[in-house]
């Protein structure tokens, strides 16, 4: 206890500050390390106080953390408040890497699940059905969660510092029951999606019976954007590219207007 | 109507600030509800802007690049839609399909960026092991600089210069066809709820994508909310229910454990 605070050498401003850097993450975004050049760019000015004058400690810290590395942008500040504890403490650096190493994985996996499975269908299916009648709520809903997403990042710094080495337990025991709860909710949302949103329906006449109108609504409304949506699951299952099955999406409906079938 | 030199130069520098966005993930302003809105409001089209926004971002909901695979551009896509049904006056369901060749366009300079800056890691490694942070950073701030001018000349020659040839081509398009692309822009969300699915969905969750879409299709609701709710609900009970079991099954180890000891204890009598 005595030693942390003889070594403490980060205030909470330096953390906002390590906070904000974490937007870097990606500037230097490329296959062979991803996101490598920008984690440890984004790093260096809290090394650097950490360290002082000990350029062959920066240099060390700068190398390791240039290998590979892909996690979630979002709560990627977590991450480097956790490890830059950890720093400080001087910790040997085989330590520090490999914590690194086993935590950005489960962490990216977390963040997708609950940015962009979760958040992402509920947020912009919400906005997007205001603005798709002309509200501007749309878009200001949209832009003020995504900004509170953005500051969520100087708390996640906080906590990852604060509970430093402890934090491992909270993430690995937790990132199970966190995707399966995200899954529960983004699925729901998704469900409720294709029914309002997926746009799909017959004008086919046979005499006097329209086929959509008289028949498919009363058999179940929208079962239409339920049946190609799972359809074009199934594809994708089969390893189809999404970029083909745009396209068999775009020549599908040229054909059917052509042929007046919707 | 035309997009004028003022405005296409203020597209190109607004899709600076929306491409850097997508290529660092950090305000999502990149997402098509934003960039279509604030191209409406260059073009003087606000309302059309916004409407574009929801039908696109709508067609964007599944197509994230988590996962691995980097979709269409969602911020070109964004402004190209709202910058074709402005100058073409198609609907801009009709404009979302096509805008896409613009956005795949992107999409295939960042898919080639990812490899070629894979050219810079061992400059990094060298100023990393040196020490030199200041070099360090010069690179970064190229890499960022190249991707900012990228989004710039695309959009500027896609929205600009290029006004002329898609306005010819929209007038030569049959109505058949048209009618086409409208129809394909309202049936594309199911690509991208595909995608989601593929990721998401195993047998056992099912039954919630299936509460979402009958709750959904019999509610008489404007918007997605009461299906969310539906969801935290049901998440919250499995939350519970987790920790109700993990609790249990941590009271069974201890019975077990303790069991053994009185075992041990009888073995040892």
């Amino acid at each position: 206890m005595e030693s942390k605070e003889l070594n403490q050498k980060l205030t909470s401003k330096d953390l906002t500050r390590l906070a904000m850097r974490s937007c870097l993450l990606q500037s230097a975004f490329s296959y062979e390390r991803m996101q490598a050049g920008g984690w440890t760019w984004a790093q260096v000015p809290l090394w650097k106080k950490i360290f002082g004058d000990d350029k062959k400690a920066l240099s060390e810290a700068m190398t390791d953390n240039m290998e590979f590395i892909n996690t979630s942008p979002p709560m990627v500040s977590l991450l480097m408040g956790l490890l830059m504890s950890l720093e400080e403490q001087r910790v040997d650096r085989q330590t520090i890497k490999g914590l690194k190493n086993a935590l950005f994985g489960p962490l990216a996996g977390i963040g997708d699940a609950i940015f962009w499975f979760t958040i992402m269908p509920i947020v912009g299916g919400i906005a997007a059905s205001f603005a798709s009648k002309g509200n501007i709520l749309g878009p200001i809903i949209f832009m003020i969660v995504y900004f509170g997403i953005f500051l969520l990042r100087i708390p996640f710094a906080r906590m990852g510092y604060n509970l430093g080495a402890k934090a491992i337990d909270v993430i690995q025991e937790n990132s199970e029951i966190i995707s399966r709860v995200a899954t529960i909710m983004g699925l729901t949302v998704i469900g409720a999606l294709i029914s309002s949103y997926v746009t799909l329906s017959l004008t086919v006449k046979i005499g006097d019976v329209s086929l959509q109108k008289d028949f498919l609504d009363k058999i179940f409304p929208n079962i239409l954007p339920l049946a190609f949506t799972f359809l074009l699951y199934g594809l994708l299952k089969k390893k189809m590219s999404p970029i083909v099955l745009i396209l068999l999406t775009f020549i599908m409906a040229i054909v059917c207007s052509f042929f007046g079938i919707m | 109507m035309s997009i004028t030199l003022t405005q296409g130069l203020l597209l190109g520098v607004f899709a600076i600030i929306a491409g850097l966005d997508s290529w660092l993930e950090v305000f999502y302003i990149f997402r098509p509800i934003i960039s279509c809105t604030v191209t409406g409001l260059i073009l003087g089209d606000l309302q059309m802007g916004i409407i574009a926004g929801g039908l696109t971002e709508l067609a964007f909901a599944g197509l994230t690049p988590a996962g691995g695979t980097q979709p269409p551009n969602p911020a070109i896509c964004g402004i190209m839609t709202v910058v074709i049904a402005h100058s073409t006056n198609v609907s801009p369901s009709t404009a979302i399909g096509l805008s896409l060749p613009f956005a795949m366009l992107m999409q295939y300079i960042l898919l080639m960026y990812y490899s070629v800056f894979s050219f810079f890691m061992p400059k990094l490694d060298q100023y990393a092991s040196e020490a030199n942070t200041k070099k360090f950073a010069q690179i970064s701030y190229l890499t960022m600089g190249i991707v900012c001018l990228t989004f710039f000349l695309v959009t500027f020659l896609s929205a600009y210069a290029a006004q002329a040839p898609m306005a010819a081509l929209v007038k030569a398009m049959p109505v058949w066809l048209i009618h086409g692309f409208e129809l394909a822009g309202g049936i594309l969300p199911a690509v991208g709820f595909a995608m989601l699915l593929k990721v998401l969905l195993r047998v056992e969750f099912m039954p919630y994508l299936l509460l979402g879409f009958v709750v959904a299709s019999f509610i008489n609701f404007d918007n997605v909310l009461p299906a969310a709710v539906i969801g935290i609900i049901f998440a919250m009970i499995e939350f519970f229910r987790d920790k109700k079991h993990k609790e249990l099954q941590a009271e069974i180890e201890n019975m077990k454990n303790s069991d053994n000891f009185f075992g041990g204890d009888q073995d040892g009598i």
